[in-house]
């Protein structure tokens, strides 16, 4: 009975932790590329649910409107990198943070005034119904999630070794004049982390809309990843990853045996500690700096 | 200081004019000038700390909860004197600042800003969680206490001690970046490492600007929790963090003059916009950005452009 409780728990963990991994991985993608943490990433997770709700209220199959929502998240990232981070790419890091929160608060506030505060739903879009296996409860959303985030996590490892715009950006990540004289196009590698980082967050809006409904608040989800990112160490595509599961994981097993005030302090906690003691990860590295 | 004499000519009609305000304003105009004296003191606040030393803070609206939280608390069931309840609250605050201040000697940039926004969310579920003693998210009222003799409820002294304050702090204010205290400031965040080479101690001084900021922060918690009555977790949460760099932002990172006029635009501004009250944070957002994108050091900077500084002009 323990070990049902405990295997559920760790689905459940894991899926919550997908979702989580999903968004800190779109947070470090732009942030090794260009350096900008997108504080407005969140946001882009609220508008991937709701262009799926929109989508799905024109009575459009799942499987189209799963791949329409992730080109609107590109297309709204490329538009924002093109239209104003570019503009400010060389401004203090304050310019940057704050710049990035208003990005955000302009487009919750604008879901807002047009959708108010409600709480909509969309259908669960798989053809299962919960179902039992072994005295475990199972439900198929989560194993869905689970399934799109490894899946995107190999195509991102694939795409990062192999594809040549990948390898782009990892050059452009390691010294952007190095690359501009290698011949990259800088600008253009840019807005692409900028566009497929949007495309995930939108990916992960999609995920998480039929399991926890959607309203404006959906965004408050980058703290969460934040803190995945942090513990996986800013610069690094697996740390995130690793970082958003163990997170998820901590979070449900700590919820379900000291209940929910523990379950909502246990991020911010993590957080404080890690920056204390391991500012840069478990699998980052501390920048060197030239003075 | 040397005053010149317009400076002096300002600075009493200023005087003047505020001892007349209560006898002169109906009582909602005289809250609005409250509003916007509170914002003042926490605008220069926020910018000694980041405009002066370069740090970011996203949780200033943190240490103005800890202090109208603490403020309201003592007062309403320790019933203590009200000058010792907002002393203590203001200790409170910049207790809390030194604790965020502490991780930020070594964090530099996004670090900090995670760090801010970790003490942010982390004051917010300490306020919601613990509903018997802060009220949850239903909120606190504040009981009248006497001051001197007379109610808090009286409007011309909540006035006199809004102003007060505010005359006090930027006195403060001005006087520290006139002291070394305030060069250190400029130098840590113009160059850390040049900084310390000059034998400036530069953990120490951002701890110090940490403090002394959310001193200023937990001032103007006391007088908001004094003045509005009422306080919940809502009116402290990110998007007034954010409010309150607008106002620096817009104003001027690092300006006085910029403090103010920012503090002033912004409280004012909501009021022009009262027909559309809902769009209020989407404007604020859209200048934000517009701001930062056009005008990155401040409405000020458009002043300095078209008044050239004498000072510099003679030195030359």
């Amino acid at each position: 009975m323990t070990i049902a409780i405990a295997l559920q728990l760790l689905i459940s963990g894991l899926s919550v932790g997908s979702i989580y991994a999903l968004v800190a991985l779109a947070l470090v993608i732009p942030f090794k590329a260009s350096g900008i943490l997108n504080f407005a990433q969140g946001e882009f997770v609220t508008v991937g649910a709701y262009s799926a709700l929109v989508l799905t209220a024109f009575g459009l199959p799942y499987w189209i409107v799963l791949p329409s929502t992730i080109s609107i998240g590109l297309i709204i990232g490329l538009v924002i990198e093109r239209a104003i981070i570019r503009r400010i790419m060389s401004a203090p890091e304050f310019t940057l943070v704050i710049a990035t929160f208003a990005i955000g608060l302009i487009i919750k506030s604008a879901i807002r005034l047009y959708w108010q505060d409600n709480l909509f739903a969309i259908e669960n879009p798989l053809p299962f119904k919960t179902f039992k296996f072994s005295g475990i409860v199972i439900n198929p959303q989560y194993l869905w999630v689970i399934g799109c985030t490894t899946t995107l996590v190999c195509c991102l490892a694939w795409f990062f070794k192999c594809s040549p715009m990948g390898k782009a950006m990892r050059a452009v990540s390691q010294s952007q004049d190095g690359a501009r004289l290698m011949g990259i196009h800088v600008e253009r590698v840019l807005m692409t982390s900028w566009g497929i980082s949007t495309a995930i967050g939108a990916l992960g809006g999609i995920l998480l809309a039929p399991i926890i409904g959607i309203n404006p608040e959906i965004g408050g989800l980058i703290l969460k990843a934040l803190v995945a990112a942090v513990i996986g160490g800013f610069t690094s595509l697996p740390g995130a990853f690793v970082g958003g599961l163990l997170l998820g994981l901590l979070e449900t097993y700590s919820g379900a045996f000291f209940g929910s005030t523990l379950k909502n302090l246990i991020p911010f906690v993590m957080l404080v500690v890690f920056l204390l003691v391991k500012p840069y990860g478990l699998f980052g590295k501390a920048p060197l700096v030239r003075i | 200081m040397q005053l010149t004499r317009l400076q002096v000519l300002m600075v009493s009609t200023v005087v003047v004019c505020s001892i007349a305000a209560p006898w002169v304003l109906p009582t909602y105009y005289l809250y609005l000038l409250n509003l916007v004296l509170i914002n003042i003191i926490l605008a220069l606040g926020l910018n000694i700390l980041t405009g002066n030393s370069g740090q970011i803070s996203l949780c200033h609206s943190s240490f103005m909860a800890i202090a109208a939280y603490a403020y309201t608390i003592l007062n309403n069931d320790l019933h203590w004197p009200i000058l010792l309840c907002a002393i203590t609250a203001v200790g409170l605050a910049s207790l809390g600042g030194a604790l965020v201040g502490y991780p930020a000697r070594r964090l530099g940039g996004i670090y900090l800003a995670l760090a801010t926004l970790a003490f942010l969310s982390l004051t917010q579920i300490l306020i919601e969680e613990f509903p018997d003693i802060t009220g949850g998210i239903r909120g606190l009222k504040i009981e009248k206490a006497t001051f001197l003799g007379i109610s808090t409820s009286s409007e011309s002294l909540r006035f006199y001690v809004v102003a007060v304050a505010c005359a006090f702090s930027l006195y403060v204010t001005i006087n520290i970046l006139r002291f070394p205290l305030g060069r250190a400031f400029d130098a840590i965040r113009t160059s850390p490492q040049a900084a310390q080479s000059l034998g400036i101690p530069v953990a120490r001084i951002k701890l110090l600007a940490f403090t002394i900021s959310a001193a200023y922060a937990g001032l103007a918690g006391v007088l908001f929790a004094m003045v509005v009555g009422f306080i919940d977790p809502v009116e402290f949460g990110v998007g007034a963090s954010l409010r309150y760099i607008t106002f620096i932002v817009v104003g001027g990172l690092g300006s006085i003059a910029g403090s103010i006029i920012g503090s002033i635009i912004f409280t004012l501004l909501p009021e022009g916009l009262r027909g559309v009250k809902e769009y209020s944070d989407l404007v604020y957002a859209v200048i934000l950005l517009l701001s930062l994108v056009f005008l990155p050091n401040g409405l000020i900077s458009l002043y300095q452009k078209l008044v050239p500084n004498k000072k510099i002009a003679k030195s030359n």
